[in-house]
């Protein structure tokens, strides 16, 4: 009989022990992919670390896998990952249209993706979005550029990956504002594809047909280092007021330099954290998410840029 | 007879399946179809300026300033609207007022205790009237252009049609009803910097 009591008391704590073993380890056996549109520019490697960063404080297994800004390399990740057994994908697109297919295969496989800063042009694929609200944005740092120039002179614009949404946001963003001063005229508006070696190259070409422009827009900061390198390099440097988009630190040190005139600062460390935690949240047994959540975007100049650090930290 | 009979029920069958299987539809009917569904933005403005206006509640301006003045946090999170995750909040506002300046970007209206407010008739821009009164929410939008086209309308239906008005109706010393979007960034917030997007504009008395 007392061996019967013991081997059911044994029995019961190994039990428990079990039990206890799986409920500690929950988390530590979920594993958070965090795909990145590409790790060539500071600010994308900002994005990815930060989500990774949370998702390990939050107790999950992350890695960072990246895209190369090419959706064929995207798709592989996808079902590499899908493959492997990940649990969710902290995901930074890299088309608005050609990353639906890859978020749908993910939803197929059950795996609930988080978009962080670039959108794709779906609903109710990706289980939420947390994007920089870039067209708010560029309005202001438009009103700033037309106040900056008196309301009158010419410009040359920088695009950025022409697929991409985030570029056309701030592109229209700032149209919104500036195209209702007639006497602003922009003279070229060209894509340098977000790149800062591009953006020079380009904006050294246009200056050859328009020596005499007074700014350049430019819809992320590294174009911004790259028009401004150009700008040094044709001795016009003083002369033509730069404006950057994202708040990435060597910007943010031309700004304090009085090399670069503006950007508009939104903060990857936010999005990535709130994404991580959002995927947390459906772990937890969350369901009811807002498909999109934008993150207000700040202009900052010489005149406020103490309130701000590089990729929207506190000062 | 029997194999004429067999072949031609399958041959009827055959040309069942592929008649249900294919439609042909000429190419610009379809084309048509798709623009129809594109979002027009500015029906949507031009909708919501036209028949919702008078409608729409707004937050008393003596009131709205005092509470402004006094807790601005607490009173945005109350009464105000922001979209994601944001320090600014956006509101509509009324009240009565007469013109104590007219400025190249403001129209000044006195309120009679002291205070003052500024009428933009330049610069009409961002997301005040859109957020301020709710009228769309961005996750009814595929692309989230779509919603920001929105403001865009809206802002440029107030450049259009109230702002003329207001330029020529509003004389010095004159008093004015207005209805208006206004947006406050809680982080700073400043009353005495209020620029109010006007939607509705009654001139009560000339001097």
């Amino acid at each position: 009989m007392k061996t019967k009591v013991y081997f059911f008391l044994m029995l019961a704590l190994s039990l428990a022990m079990i039990h206890c073993k799986r409920n500690t380890g929950n988390n530590a056996q979920k594993k958070m992919a965090v795909v990145i549109s590409t790790l060539n520019n500071p600010w994308f490697v900002v994005l990815g670390e930060s989500a990774a960063e949370r998702a390990r404080e939050l107790g999950y297994e992350a890695t960072i896998f990246d895209s190369q800004n090419n959706t064929s390399k995207e798709a592989e990740h996808f079902e590499n990952l899908i493959a492997a057994g990940y649990d969710a994908i902290l995901f930074n697109p890299t088309d608005s249209e050609g990353s639906v297919s890859n978020v749908k295969r993910a939803q197929q496989a059950g795996l609930p993706t988080f978009c962080m800063d670039r959108e794709i042009n779906a609903l109710n694929v990706a289980t939420s979005q947390i994007t920089s609200d870039n067209f708010t944005g560029c309005v202001e740092l438009g009103e700033y550029f037309v106040r900056t120039l008196n309301k009158k002179g010419k410009y040359v614009e920088l695009l950025g990956l022409v697929g991409d949404n985030n570029t056309w946001n701030r592109s229209k963003g700032f149209h919104s504002v500036v195209d209702q001063f007639p006497a602003l005229e922009m003279v070229a508006q060209q894509s340098a594809d977000f790149d800062r070696s591009k953006a020079m190259e380009v904006l050294e070409s246009v200056l050859q047909s328009n020596p005499d422009i007074d700014a350049v827009f430019c819809g992320n900061d590294a174009m911004a280092m790259g028009a401004y390198q150009a700008l040094v390099a044709a001795g016009k440097a003083d002369s033509v007021h730069v404006f950057g988009f994202d708040g990435a630190k060597d910007v943010m040190d031309a700004i304090k330099d009085g090399k670069i005139t503006a950007t508009a600062m939104q903060s990857p460390k936010a999005m990535a954290r709130t994404a991580a935690e959002l995927a947390h949240a459906y772990f937890e047994g969350e369901r009811q998410f807002t498909q999109k959540t934008p993150l207000q975007v700040k202009v900052v100049t010489q005149q406020n840029i103490d309130r701000f650090g590089a990729y929207g930290s506190d000062n | 007879m029997n194999k004429v009979f067999k072949y031609g029920l399958m041959t009827i069958l055959v040309a069942l399946a592929l008649y249900n299987a294919v439609r042909i539809k000429p190419l610009n009917e379809v084309k048509k179809k798709q623009d129809t569904q594109l979002f027009d933005a500015k029906a949507y403005a031009a909708d919501f300026m036209a028949n919702k206006i008078e409608s729409l509640p707004a937050l008393q301006v003596d009131s709205f300033l005092e509470h402004l003045g006094n807790n601005p946090t607490a009173y945005a999170q109350e009464h105000g609207k922001k979209l994601g995750i944001s320090d600014a909040y956006h509101f509509i506002i009324e009240g009565k007022g007469s013109v104590s300046a007219i400025e190249e970007e403001y129209i000044v209206l006195g309120l009679g205790d002291g205070s003052s407010v500024a009428i933009a008739t330049d610069f009409i821009f961002g997301n005040a009237i859109r957020d301020g009164s709710g009228m769309a929410h961005i996750d009814d939008h595929q692309n989230t252009m779509d919603f920001n086209s929105i403001s865009v309308e809206l802002n440029n239906q107030v450049r259009e049609t109230i702002v003329p008005l207001l330029r020529d109706k509003a004389t010095m010393g004159s008093t004015l009803y207005f209805k208006g979007a206004v947006t406050i960034a809680i982080d700073q917030p400043n009353p005495s910097e209020i620029k109010i997007i006007p939607l509705r504009i009654q001139i009560i008395n000339e001097p």
